[in-house]
């Protein structure tokens, strides 16, 4: 073979295997396990710690609010979507209440004529009057207990009823003798019907008025309802409550919503509260903060209080006027 | 007529592939490859990757615009937190009275933006509020994980690969940065990370779906407008979402053949 021509093979030898040794050092370890990729990476993808939790995590410490959430409306919206990812909780501190409820829940409920018609959707200039939305829904069971029964009670046979077993605490025309106790007086029939019918069935309880509710019957009810919500509050007279009222007034913006600015709700379904007894309504409070009473909106609502802003609260209410809705 | 010319086309592809394997083998003789078959299960203990085969169901007429599959994404999947940043999105279509032509808009439109008051946190403007609407709709998108997805075959360093249980990934320690995926897309689904200096795309959560879990999008939906699951399991919500419904995909012209399927597309939808 000419000399030229050897030379040139090894030099093309050389580089053969130079190019060679060169794809073995450069290539991934793992490159051409499955394919032209570096097999490894897939390994490395999946590692990554996942940020959502799911709500099944949620449940094992939050069993109750879990319950109530998974019974009621909201149930397709997983807890991470209000409250962010539970991946470092409770590791890291506590996940966000969030507290501007008007913005979150209007991604999903602000009217728009793009959305589903199924969406339940509100128009914010017309809804709430500007109140956070968790003022009057609970955002673990939206839907407001709002449903007004038919009334068909008899004034006579309520007033009868009234007189056997009610007057002897909650006076003789409805309005109670001492603080504790709340006047009826001129109280929303529906919201009488459903309280009553609550201690009745058990889902309400309380010392005195589980028996004595317990004793009625379901028209015995109506009545008595119709009977109070005829009678006139106006001779409530109010102690000096121990709270702020300028400073429940401040707080009472939250309860504007469902109560009325002065106590006097626009959904019969809710009690009025205007000139109610303060030492009633700061224990009604004080019971639906406790759990004591249940109730999805109240819950919600009173989460945040402590006592001297359910004082202040009472006062306000307390010293508010009674008079009728026009 | 055109599908057969795709046919054609990947039947070609699939013969010049054979030609060019058998070719290296010749050459190269016996490479370094090590059998699989050792392996028990891939890539996780808990995980086989070839016993699965993932898709997903969108379904347009339940979406109601919350835009919480982007947030929730953007929190899994260390997205950066800018609004034209995203994995997954979702569009608005809006047909005017006497407009004969869609206005469609995301999450990273000015005014949406600008209604949200950050980059970081994302809501649709109620910008259509007084205007008279004939039709309107929203369009959840994302990575389609295509059977034949033209992504990966423009990769010149093989950084992004169809995995064996359907979905495309990315290796962020090869890719070169060079964006050819980026315009390959046909979908507009790849974006660029100029922080870490590599494309970046929707995995369906890969981390999450090989534990077990939903994509974090399915999860945070709140209306179910969002299936997804193992074909190979019939009773999957995907099975079940495929065979229940008429479903469509994005741009079947192209070939790419897409992994998700959607209900209630509109014709101007793409």
């Amino acid at each position: 073979m000419r000399t030229h021509v050897f030379r040139l093979l090894v030099l093309l030898g050389a580089g053969f295997a130079a190019a060679l040794v060169a794809k073995w050092y450069f290539t991934a370890e793992s490159f051409y396990e499955f394919g032209h990729y570096r097999g490894r990476s897939v390994a490395e993808i999946a590692a990554h710690e996942p940020v959502y939790k799911t709500s099944a995590y949620c449940q094992a410490c939050h069993g109750e609010r879990h319950a109530q959430w998974s019974a009621a409306n909201h149930k397709t919206v997983a807890c991470e979507v209000c409250h962010g990812p539970a991946q470092k909780h409770p590791q890291e501190g506590k996940l966000p209440i969030p507290a501007d409820t008007r913005r979150l829940c209007t991604l999903c409920h602000e009217h728009m004529a793009e959305r589903p018609r199924t969406q339940p959707q509100i128009d914010l200039a017309q809804h709430g009057a500007g109140q956070q939305c968790a003022a009057c829904h609970n955002p673990h069971a939206p839907k407001l207990a709002g449903v007004v029964p038919a009334l068909s009670g008899d004034l006579a046979a309520g007033k009868k009823r009234h007189a056997e077993s009610c007057a002897g605490c909650h006076g003789a025309e409805g309005i109670s003798p001492n603080d504790t106790w709340p006047n009826l007086a001129g109280q929303n029939a529906t919201y009488l019907v459903r309280i009553l019918g609550a201690y009745r069935s058990g889902a309400q309880t309380d010392v005195m008025m589980s028996p004595v509710a317990q004793a009625l019957s379901e028209a015995e009810i109506q009545n008595l309802a119709a009977y109070y919500a005829g009678l006139s509050c106006k001779s409530a007279v109010c102690a000096k409550a121990p709270g702020d009222g300028a400073a429940g007034k401040v707080l009472a913006k939250n309860c504007a919503a469902c109560h009325g600015e002065t106590g006097i709700g626009s959904n019969p379904a809710w009690p009025d509260i205007a000139a109610q007894k303060a030492v009633y309504l700061a224990n009604t409070l004080k019971a639906f903060r406790a759990g004591l009473r249940k109730d999805p909106m109240m819950a919600g609502v009173v989460r945040g209080l402590s006592d001297a802003d359910i004082a202040n609260l009472a006062a306000y209410y307390a010293a508010q006027s009674c008079g009728k809705k026009s | 007529m055109k599908r057969e010319a795709i046919g054609g086309l990947l039947a070609r592809r699939r013969f010049l592939r054979k030609l060019g394997v058998a070719g290296a083998a010749l050459a190269v003789g016996a490479t370094k490859k090590e059998p699989a078959a050792a392996r028990q299960s891939f890539p996780t203990a808990d995980y086989d990757w070839t016993k699965h085969r993932w898709a997903f169901g969108v379904d347009a007429t339940k979406c109601i615009g919350c835009l919480r599959c982007v947030e929730g994404c953007k929190a899994e999947n260390d997205v950066p937190l800018t609004a034209h940043h995203f994995r997954t999105w979702v569009e608005r279509y809006v047909y005017l009275e006497g407009e004969n032509r869609p206005r469609i808009d995301s999450h990273a439109d000015p005014v949406n933006i600008a209604a949200s008051g950050s980059q970081r946190e994302y809501r649709f403007a109620n910008r259509y509020k007084d205007a008279k609407i004939e039709k309107a709709f929203f369009v959840p998108k994302l990575c389609n994980q295509c059977e034949h997805p033209p992504c990966v075959q423009v990769c010149p360093v093989g950084a992004t690969y169809k995995a064996k249980d359907g979905v495309v990934l990315i290796d962020h320690d090869y890719c070169i940065g060079c964006r050819y995926c980026v315009q390959a897309c046909p979908y507009g689904a790849r974006f660029f990370n100029e922080e870490k200096g590599v494309t970046e795309k929707c995995t369906w959560c890969y981390q999450r779906i090989t534990r077990g879990l939903q994509p974090a999008c399915v999860e945070v939906c709140p209306v179910g407008a969002r299936v997804f699951g193992d074909l190979n399991d019939k009773q999957s919500p995907i099975s079940l979402f495929i065979r229940n419904n008429r479903v469509h995909v994005l741009k079947p012209e192209t070939g790419n053949a897409p992994n998700v399927f959607y209900v209630g597309l509109d014709k101007e939808v793409s």
